[in-house]
């Protein structure tokens, strides 16, 4: 009823091959970013900005960037907290160095050096794929920590090894550090990861996404169409690095405010890893859908109790949901194995031909 | 059907008087870990802090007339956890107590903005000390710093320093690098050899490298500055390695009980400094045993009750209960909002007599604070294991005040400097 297309005719290739052929779609994302750049600033508190809104958006980027490299490109990788360490530390030289740098401009350019280290650590994968892969990422994600913590340049000799970030102005506005308004911090990392989003969107439907879906579904078929593998992986470590690393800039910089070089450690790739499962390989929507129930739901069923008035200890609370959130996990992967984007999908479908079942 | 609506009107019920009750109350939330890999060091010190405030609520209806409505905000200790439950508990709270150096470092910037006190009794960051720099955060009795000083000072004692060689086993970790810089200015003073051997976060449980390290550079002392698993791994290690115990010494969290218990006879002579201790015979703990603990109030174990940790939670409690008491008394109002409790936990004068009073004897040593002195000092013991439970081992040792806190200022300067504008307590003239 809501997603009927009847009557909706394309006359033209550019109307066909639009980002969203179908109106619905554009105006559910329209009531999206509505939400997201209007309504939730206007509304929500400083406990939603800082447990929910940011880290989400953040969790989320950070997941767009390893969907880049796993999902299409097929490059399987353990090493995303590395990179996104990268990220960070980066982005804290520069503005420790250049104290004058637009923080923004910092953060997107602190990417270029994750990128950097992202092709370096790629280049095993042109001789080597699958599982081996990921014991290769894994040696970046042992050595980068290794690094952060034995490079005492790179936290500036603190004496706690913790890099803290400073105040930091744009415009007369504090927008980093202790003195930032949490809603400031939010439109920036929600201006970060929209533009990030409209990027790969493009990137991935281009040329480039192209031959990395190829390099992905068959790396000697795709050779044999005349894809460049070395060019098509490589770029593939590249652009995924760089979100990666704009992510991490923007994790520590726009939420933690500190970090410690264990920070970067294998869990955070891990649940960076389980988010683009859960939210669906070779999707941008996923990500999004996997931060929300990873990242946001612990965080709601943790004031639940609370909001109904259940007096169970704050330790119960704890075990219950990681309980439920591990049960909830199971139960989405086996009604769905392609992760929320794809259940999503498959409800749009249903949807476009309901009431009727064929 | 009517279990339903009985269900439903009982959760009803529940929430209304969930909400009277916070509506009154003197709100001091405490970010507790009793899951995740620290929970069993955890366990003992969050019942002991609770038992403390229980005990008070039922004993003296509260602090002033007023609950106190302490709650739990778990963290298993994790930073990610820590900060959402200060977000979640800032609006209300008077106080937050971060219980990690992590969640510490993390929450320190926030304090000027958010003006809530942090109260880290003997853990977060050593220069917190100096209260005009850090107008909001607090580490008494005594940072760590003062604890490495006690080590050395008693080393001292033993015999002189120089040409010696000390390892420090620390965990690497913003808590265990956190003595560094002292010892490193130490070590140049007192001519010994300081030999840092940093013990990662995922090789707590096995230290056969650095122990292997140890056993070839024969250090003439170990001190260790240990956390949670770390510390049994590095016990037990230390006992295979037949490393002659009594020139072992660790920091205050690596006291616990139950580390020792593992190797028990031959843990002998290992010694840990302490700013608290448990006394049987306080009154204190008469009071736990009869308000909290007889009542069922209380989530502690029988054999935890003696423990160090334990009463260390209940010293704890009883520091942040004692600075709402003085704000009180000073601001005239039993309500007391975070700016008045900072007033209290600054001007705290924990004398001998004091602490008799509030039936502490023998279980925490005499302190006082003030606006520039947020750490109070107070000195420590150091415990040895007997090889049965700790004992003390050294009369009260006061720490090198001249040299720490010339060490305090100028860090604390770095700090201010790194995160200006950085407010400074310009009022106070001490």
């Amino acid at each position: 009823m809501l997603y009927r297309t009847a009557g909706q005719f394309k006359t033209s290739y550019q109307a066909d091959q639009a980002l969203f052929p179908v109106r619905q779609d554009a105006v559910l994302l329209g009531v999206v970013l509505l939400f997201a750049w209007v309504i939730f600033p206007l509304t929500a508190s400083e406990f939603a900005f800082q447990t929910l809104l940011i880290p989400i958006l953040i969790y989320s980027l950070a997941a767009l960037g390893l969907n880049l490299l796993t999902g299409y490109a097929g490059q399987l990788s353990l090493g995303t907290a590395a990179f996104m360490g990268v990220g960070a530390y980066a982005c804290y030289k520069l503005v420790t160095l250049m104290p004058w740098l637009n923080p923004v401009v910092a953060i997107l350019f602190s990417g270029a050096f994750s990128a950097g280290v992202g092709v370096a650590f790629g280049i095993p994968s042109l001789r080597i794929k699958g599982f081996y892969l990921a014991i290769a990422t894994l040696a970046a994600q042992f050595f980068l920590v290794w690094l952060f913590e034995k490079w005492g340049w790179l936290y500036n000799y603190n004496a706690s090894g913790a890099i803290q970030v400073p105040n930091l102005e744009m415009f007369g506005v504090y927008v980093a550090g202790p003195q930032a308004s949490s809603v400031v911090q939010y439109f920036v990392v929600l201006a970060v990861v929209t533009l990030m989003t409209l990027v790969c969107i493009n990137l991935t439907r281009g040329n480039l996404g192209r031959s990395w879906k190829a390099t992905r579904d068959m790396d000697i078929a795709a050779e044999l169409i005349g894809i460049n593998l070395m060019r098509s992986k490589l770029t593939a470590f590249a652009v995924s690095s760089y979100v990666v690393g704009v992510a991490g800039a923007l994790f520590v910089f726009m939420w933690r405010g500190a970090a410690e070089p264990n920070l970067f450690d294998i869990p955070l790739s891990f649940r960076i890893l389980f988010i683009a499962i859960i939210g669906g390989l070779g999707s941008i929507l996923g990500n999004y859908l996997g931060a929300i129930l990873i990242v946001g739901l612990p965080v709601l069923l943790n004031t639940l109790p609370e909001a109904l008035g259940l007096p169970i200890s704050s330790a119960t609370v704890e075990h219950l949901n990681i309980m439920i959130v591990g049960s909830l996990i199971v139960f989405f992967l086996i009604i769905e194995p392609h992760g929320l984007a794809r259940l999503w999908a498959l409800i749009r479908e249903k949807l476009i031909i309901w009431p009727f079942p064929h | 059907m009517k279990h339903v609506a009985k269900l439903a009107a009982a959760a009803a019920l529940g929430a209304l008087m969930g909400s009277t009750a916070l509506a009154e109350g003197l709100y001091t939330p405490n970010l507790a870990y009793r899951t995740g890999p620290f929970a069993a060091t955890g366990i003992p010190l969050m019942n002991g802090q609770a038992d403390y405030m229980a005990m008070l609520n039922a004993r003296d209806g509260g602090i002033g007339g007023v609950m106190v409505d302490f709650e739990e905000c778990e963290t298993g200790y994790s930073t990610e956890k820590g900060v959402e439950c200060y977000e979640k508990t800032k609006g209300k709270a008077i106080v937050t107590q971060p219980w990690s150096t992590g969640i510490t470092l993390q929450v320190l910037p926030k304090t000027n903005v958010d003006e809530i006190p942090i109260l880290a009794p003997g853990y977060g960051f050593s220069p917190m000390a100096d209260g005009k720099v850090f107008q909001w955060a607090f580490n008494a009795p005594l940072s760590y710093w003062d604890g490495a000083s006690i080590i050395l000072k008693f080393l001292q004692d033993q015999g002189d320093l120089s040409g010696k060689k000390v390892a420090f086993l620390h965990l690497d970790h913003p808590f265990g690098k956190e003595p560094l810089p002292y010892l490193e200015t130490k070590a140049e003073a007192l001519g010994f050899e300081l030999l840092p051997i940093p013990v990662g976060l995922k090789e707590m449980q096995n230290q056969s490298a650095q122990w292997l390290q140890i056993r070839r550079e024969r250090p003439d002392y170990v001190i260790m500055w240990g956390w949670g698993a770390m510390n049994a791994g590095a016990i037990t290690e230390a006992v295979k390695t037949k490393f002659p115990m009594e020139n072992m010494l660790g920091v205050w969290w690596s006291g616990h009980d139950a580390d020792l218990d593992i190797v028990g006879e031959e843990g002998k002579g290992y010694k840990s400094v302490s700013w608290s201790f448990p006394n049987p015979d306080a009154p204190v703990m008469a009071d736990v045993k009869q308000h909290v603990i007889d009542a069922g109030k209380s989530q502690a174990s029988a054999d935890e009750l003696d423990g160090v940790f334990y009463s260390r939670g209940l010293v704890i409690s009883a520091i942040l209960a004692e600075g709402i008491h003085v704000a009180q008394e000073h601001f005239d109002k039993a309500e007391i909002s975070p700016s008045d409790l900072r007033w209290g936990l600054e001007n705290l004068d924990m004398s001998e007599a004091r602490l008799d009073e509030l039936g502490l004897t023998g279980m925490v040593p005499p302190f006082s604070t003030s606006c520039s002195n947020h750490a109070g000092h107070s000195g420590g013991w150091i415990l040895e294991w007997d090889g049965a439970k700790f004992v003390k081992a050294s009369d009260l040792i006061m720490p090198d005040s001249e040299a720490i806190s010339e060490l305090e200022l100028s860090r604390a300067k770095e700090y201010a400097e790194a995160n200006a504008p950085w407010p400074v307590n310009e009022d106070c003239k001490m």
